[in-house]
């Protein structure tokens, strides 16, 4: 079995009876190791569709815990646990909980450095009150408004309230929770979450080819989400500037927000605001200032470094490229493809009204730029099979964009496998402009195949 | 890609039942089993089914039974509609797999499990009705519809399922309206098995209810039985456990008296 990938968060979902003898066949040594290998904060087993399990069952996922966390540093545990099983689960472990239990996925989501909703407000209650504490510290870090029961009565008198809250947790344990530097996308903006003290290690945590391509796919804004961030030293200093100026040849811009400077050196922040580091106080400054957002996520097509040109290796894996999307979105419409056009040139793009599009890179055995321009049309037949329903809502269309270029993405992706090309994959930026788009292409060579699913015209370009 | 067109092909491909089973399941009716065992004679693949089948150890037969006479009157009357009706179903899986990890030993396993428990569950329940101790049998062709179905789309389905919690049955009912559920029932019409079948299997997919309260119930038994089954290790591994929606509150309520005849604890 597969994790489900969503919003930073991998959640494997069995059904039914989970015992000494099945469990070992949910999760199968490729896949533990397939997991070790995500990008994601929260790695969770869903119990809500097991309607029982025993010590031995649950052991199977704890030992995948285990080893997931020694290599991933991601936060794991089990969710969607009612009381019956929380209590269970309790009983079966006692003192020696080495994973977290969350009520709901949206609980555990609440704790995960990816969380890309505004704050909420949290009545939360915990028998164990050290428990209660560190719970509250993490969410008041992630940056919600925890508001602690300090006992049953108390949680019980509150919670007839429940109007005044948007969550209530109780029967949730929190353990140790992850180390990774989380990443998230809000809007055109990549979130960065660290946390303590940073020193070297952000040299290991910190994913620079990931950072680099997304620069290349167009991303030009990126926001350390440093709230929990108590101090760093000269080494991560160095670091944050090394990768301002790196980033500045890209015109992108690198903002902190929440870092308190009660325990770092004035010069540091002098340091840093010469690199070209911005500060605010707090996410809403830049996410809900939407004039500020576009200005500092604006694209300067004169700012396009890398010019690099397609190669005979990428060439000759073209067709699995078109295979993967064709077949992909051949399947989510439900409607058939026609190859109209190929050219090689720079992108041409005829008619823009009516039209989205996303951009997502790829990078290893090798690297490039794959870019999708669809009529709203064909996203919005894509959501009615991903959300069961129809939408206009131009945000939601972009965020199934998004979900569907992933799938593309990650089917390119298998079948370069199969040719022993391993690649990984940024995550996908959507334009809801076109002309944003052009600037991040601006003179770059590539291949443009032109398609009609139906009555849709439908374009595809890959470039480096 | 796949379209109603695709259900459509799928059930026009159905055999006709073969002369040799309808005069089988005729005389069955009739309440003649000395006679249906003379007619099933003749079908040499049934007899070879039948032997495989009832050898199984989930049957608990102390010694090895060979000759249909011999198998029919060890069944009884009930049972052996049942029985024919899963070799019914066996005539449509497929000689190879390509979505599932089966194979045709796995899938009589999973057969001769589901008819073995469903019948503890009816003793259980005292339901002493031969069409739904039958009616059982169709719930596997709901895997034998999505193999049909789905096994173009392997590796699109697979990528989907990665990033969407979506099961094989929501995906096909979004794409054309229909469901396995639905085929199924088109299978049972054109073999001609009773409305009570057709009514219980729907009713079995947990979220589409039956105006009779009695199959309601039924129905939960065979959605917890088909839940129970895939969590064995065998239908974990042939990727069986997921590919329909396990609808946990629909069950909640017999929960207990399942585990007490199955033994769980």
């Amino acid at each position: 079995m597969r994790a489900i990938i969503k919003d930073g968060i991998a959640i494997f979902k069995p059904q039914g009876f989970l015992d000494g003898n099945s469990s070992d066949y949910f999760i199968s040594l490729n896949d533990i190791e397939a997991t070790k290998k995500l990008d994601v904060s929260l790695i969770l087993v869903s119990l809500e569709k097991v309607i029982f399990f025993n010590r031995n069952g649950l052991d199977t996922f704890i030992k995948m815990f285990y080893d997931v966390s020694l290599v991933n540093k991601a936060t794991v545990g089990f969710c969607d646990c009612n009381d019956k099983k929380y209590d269970t689960i309790i009983k079966f472990y006692k003192n020696n909980l080495t994973f977290s239990l969350f009520n709901s996925l949206e609980t555990a989501s609440l704790f995960s450095s990816n969380y890309k909703d505004e704050g909420k407000t949290i009545l939360l209650y915990s028998e164990d009150k050290s428990q209660r504490t560190a719970m509250a510290i993490e969410l008041h870090d992630f940056g919600h408004n925890p508001i602690i029961a300090q006992s049953e009565k108390e949680f019980l008198e509150k919670k007839k309230k429940e109007q005044l809250y948007d969550v209530i947790i109780e029967k949730t344990f929190l353990s140790q929770v992850g180390e990774k530097v989380g990443t998230r996308v809000s809007g055109n903006a990549i979130i960065y979450t660290i946390s303590s003290f940073l020193d070297s290690s952000l040299g290991t945590t910190f994913n620079l080819k990931y950072h680099n391509n997304s620069l290349n796919v167009g991303f030009r804004l990126f926001i350390f989400d440093a709230y929990k961030v108590s101090a760093m030293n000269i080494h991560a200093l160095t670091f944050f500037a090394k990768l301002a100026s790196a980033s500045a040849e890209y015109n992108a811009t690198i903002c902190f927000v929440g870092l308190m400077f009660d325990k770092i050196p004035p010069k540091f922040k002098e340091t840093l605001e010469d690199a070209g580091i911005m500060f605010y106080n707090d996410m809403d400054d830049i996410l809900q200032n939407k004039k500020l957002l576009s200005e500092l996520s604006k694209i300067d097509a004169t700012s396009i470094k890398n010019k690099k040109s397609l190669n005979k290796k990428i060439i000759t894996e073209l067709p699995n490229f078109i295979d993967a999307t064709v077949s992909t979105i051949e399947m989510m419409t439900n409607s058939k493809a026609i190859k109209e056009s190929m050219n090689m040139n720079t992108l041409v793009i005829d008619e823009k009204e009516g039209k989205i599009a996303s951009s997502i890179g790829f990078y290893g055995g090798i690297d490039g730029i794959v870019i999708f321009v669809f009529p709203q049309e064909i996203a919005k037949k894509a959501c009615e099979l991903l959300l069961g329903e129809e939408t206009d809502d131009v945000y939601m269309i972009l965020d199934t964009l998004a979900e569907l270029v992933n799938i593309v993405a990650g089917k390119i992706k298998m079948l370069l496998t199969a040719h022993n090309i391993n690649i990984n994959i940024t995550l996908p930026r959507t334009y809801s402009n076109i002309d944003d788009l052009l600037d991040i292409v601006t003179n770059k060579k590539g291949v443009q195949v032109d398609l009609a699913f139906d009555n849709d015209k439908f374009l595809f370009f890959l470039t480096r | 890609m796949i379209e109603k067109n695709d259900i459509d092909l799928f059930i026009e491909r159905i055999p006709p039942t073969p002369k040799v089973l309808i005069d089988t399941l005729r005389l069955l009716n009739d309440g003649e089993l000395a006679l249906a065992a003379v007619s099933a004679k003749s079908d040499l693949a049934l007899h070879a089914y039948l032997k495989n089948l009832v050898n199984k150890p989930i049957y608990g037969l102390k010694n090895s039974v060979n000759n249909i006479p011999q198998i029919f009157g060890l069944l009884g009357l009930d049972a052996t509609q049942q029985t024919i009706y899963n070799y019914m179903i066996n005539l449509l899986s497929p000689k190879e797999w390509c979505f599932f990890k089966l194979d045709i030993y796995i899938f009589n396993n999973l057969q001769a499990e589901l008819s073995a428990n469903w019948k503890k569950i009816l003793l259980f329940l005292k339901i002493k009705d031969k069409n739904i101790e039958s009616a059982i049998t169709l719930l596997p062709a709901t895997i034998i519809v999505a193999e049909a179905i789905f096994k173009e789309n392997l590796e699109n389905i697979n990528a989907i399922r990665t990033v969407q919690d979506i099961d094989l049955n929501t995906i096909l009912k979004r794409l054309t309206g229909f469901d396995f559920f639905d085929v199924c029932e088109q299978i049972a019409i054109r073999w001609e098995m009773p409305y009570i079948i057709r009514d219980l299997i729907q009713s079995s997919s947990g979220i589409k209810p039956s105006k009779d309260k009695m199959i309601n119930t039924l129905a939960k038994w065979m959605h917890l039985l088909l839940f129970y089954t895939l969590s064995k290790d065998i239908f974990i591994k042939a990727q069986l456990n997921d590919f329909i929606s396990f609808e946990i509150d629909f069950v909640m309520d017999i929960f207990n008296d399942f585990s007490t005849i199955m033994e769980i604890e």
